[in-house]
């Protein structure tokens, strides 16, 4: 187990150093990401003030309330973006090329490899962007910062981070028992886009069961939001800690059945 | 005597595919209710093959040869069957074994393209977990067998074919495999690269005592290679033997192809049982017995050509003899 995750350490490190030298073959792939997440980052904001100087309120939180839950929200895409998700996405297309035949004939976990061989330091601007907004959100809500709180807040992202790229692989893994992934990726789009600029606390009836047990993008920002304003109860930590267990087995079965059901394709 | 790596027993493969109707109507009626035919790739094979062994798998398109690689390989899981590799069951995937052999695939590339083949070692070493000392060794020693000192620093992308399939087999012979699958590693590169690689190929046989398994379209490349030879078709085992005995009883003639400077060459031949297969303005194709193919030859080379090559039969052709002749006593 030990020699196994420093193994993996060093794979890891490796996959970072090829991904940076070919990052820096073309300049513009390297810089682009800079320009394009930055972008992306102030159209967010100006939505959101645009949002906010019509509105007081959106559920039971106010402003300070919704630029923290913003920025944490930010935050999770921006890990997202910058770890995994250009590695996952992928992951469809290398079953359906059959190029994920190679992958099956390494020594190293291939959802590993796969996960972690695309990450993208272009995104890193955009963590710190995000951790801008949340101490910005702190202030306005004038929060008396204690280390309970501070540990609490980054158990819940983290956790929650795991939680974002589980419901991403859950999504993916499709690919390894169907030929046509009928763009199902597009559901996920239109829940974190959705869930980006509507708390969990705002969302009722069937949008609540939808967005918090069947796509968990309504509360992958609302708990840590929630552990840091004093608003999580005992009932609602369990349930965020049971659904991040849940989809922990669910990704671990459907991709391990789906290697087992692999057919590759013709050559 | 050698220990056996492989051994397959009544190895099934079977897919399941969709059989759509034709025209728009079949294609909705496609829709809630659909027809499956099962399609076997992989038809009751079995196979054992001893370490160091050299093996040629041959079979035309569609035949099940890389579906049979995929198999040993464990990239894919069997229907049925026993199948045994070095010990392991390959689709457990378990990393103790996939350390043991290596494939390389003519048509999917596992180096970066836009990256150096220094840097794609790098990453391979610790996947292996290869030592910093043997790594050293091991990539000088194939740098220099394969003669690509100045290509080691050199885009993947800029190399030609045969320049890359060299990296490509640095790449996977690396960790010193027990087994290097080969599927098709000649495919499109020219006659020169071609021969360079069987030459490599011979002394990593050789030298390292490294199993291959060789599928090729070129019968060259399994005539120059491999002692022994498997014919597939339609997922079954048709032939396996020596590859010289193959060729003596199943190869009985020889292509030959003539250019010409001057067009329409007026070509009168004396050689018993050579037939004009091709005539365009600059060109001849002959087909020929093996036998009469010197005869043929020693007459062309009175003529005076521009190139004269001779091509081995192909495949499909060798495949149907043998079916012609009955293949049980000899799979």
């Amino acid at each position: 187990m030990k020699n196994n995750i420093k193994k993996n350490l060093r794979v890891l490190r490796e996959l970072f150093y090829l991904r940076v030298h070919g990052l820096t073959v073309f300049r513009l792939d390297f810089f682009g990401p800079f320009l394009v997440d930055g972008s992306l980052f102030v159209i967010q904001l100006l939505a959101f003030e645009a949002v906010y100087a019509n509105v007081d309120t959106i559920g039971t939180w106010g402003k300070g309330e919704m630029i923290l839950y913003l920025g944490t929200f930010s935050l999770l895409n921006a890990v997202n973006m910058t770890i995994y998700f250009f590695g996952v996405n992928n992951i469809p297309y290398k079953v359906r090329s059959g190029e994920f035949d190679l992958y099956l004939s390494k020594p190293v976990s291939p959802l590993f490899h796969l996960t972690f061989e695309n990450i993208s330091p272009g995104s890193v601007p955009l963590i710190i962007m995000s951790l801008c907004m949340i101490t910005y959100g702190i202030r306005i809500l004038q929060i008396q910062l204690t280390l309970t709180a501070i540990f609490s807040y980054v158990f819940w992202t983290a956790i929650m981070a795991v939680l974002y790229y589980e419901v991403e692989m859950v999504i993916r893994s499709f690919s390894l028992y169907l030929v046509s992934m009928a763009r199902m990726e597009q559901i996920e789009e239109a829940g974190i886009d959705l869930c980006m600029k509507v708390p969990g606390t705002a969302l009722y009836g069937i949008y609540k069961v939808i967005f918090y047990l069947i796509l968990p993008y309504g509360i992958m920002a609302t708990l840590p939001v929630q552990s840091m304003i004093g608003e999580m109860n005992t009932q609602t930590a369990v349930y965020g800690t049971g659904t991040v267990l849940l989809f922990s087995l669910v990704t671990a079965a459907l991709w391990k059945q789906g290697l087992k059901h692999y057919n590759s394709t013709s050559s | 005597m050698k220990r056996t790596v492989i051994e397959t027993n009544h190895l099934v493969k079977t897919y399941r595919r969709y059989k759509k109707k034709e025209g728009i109507r079949g294609s909705l009626t496609g829709l809630w209710k659909r027809e499956y035919e099962e399609k076997t790739a992989i038809s009751q094979i079995d196979l054992s093959i001893s370490e160091g062994e050299f093996i040629g798998l041959i079979g035309p398109n569609g035949a099940g040869k890389t579906t049979l690689i995929k198999m040993l390989t464990g990239i894919i899981a069997p229907t049925q069957g026993h199948l045994d590799v070095l010990g392991y069951y390959p689709n457990d995937l378990k990393n103790e074994f996939k350390k043991q052999y290596a494939v390389v695939m003519g048509q999917k590339s596992q180096l970066f393209f836009e990256l150096t083949l220094n840097d794609t070692l790098r990453l391979f070493k610790e996947i292996y977990e290869i030592s910093e000392e043997d790594f050293q060794k091991n990539k000088n020693y194939f740098v220099k067998l394969f003669g690509v000192e100045d290509l080691m620093d050199v885009q993947v992308r800029t190399l030609s074919l045969g320049e890359r399939m060299k990296m490509e087999l640095i790449a996977a012979l690396l960790h010193n495999p027990k087994i290097l699958f080969l599927d098709e590693p000649t495919i499109g590169l020219d006659a020169v690269a071609s021969k360079q690689i069987r030459k490599f190929l011979k002394e990593i046989n050789q030298k390292n005592g490294t199993t291959i398994i060789l599928t090729s379209h070129y019968m060259e490349d399994i005539k120059a290679l491999c002692k022994r030879t498997v014919v597939v078709n339609h997922g079954s085992k048709i032939y396996d033997g020596e590859t010289q005995e193959l060729f003596n009883r199943y190869q009985k003639n020889k292509k030959i192809i003539v250019t010409f400077d001057e067009q329409d060459m007026d070509i009168t031949l004396k050689t018993p049982n050579a037939v004009l297969l091709e005539n365009t303005l600059h060109k001849k194709i002959y087909k020929v017995s093996k036998r009469s193919a010197k005869d043929l030859l020693a007459e062309l080379m009175e003529y005076d050509t521009k190139d004269i090559a001779v091509e081995e039969e192909e495949i499909g052709v060798i495949v149907e003899r043998i079916y012609q002749e009955g293949s049980a006593c000899h799979a």
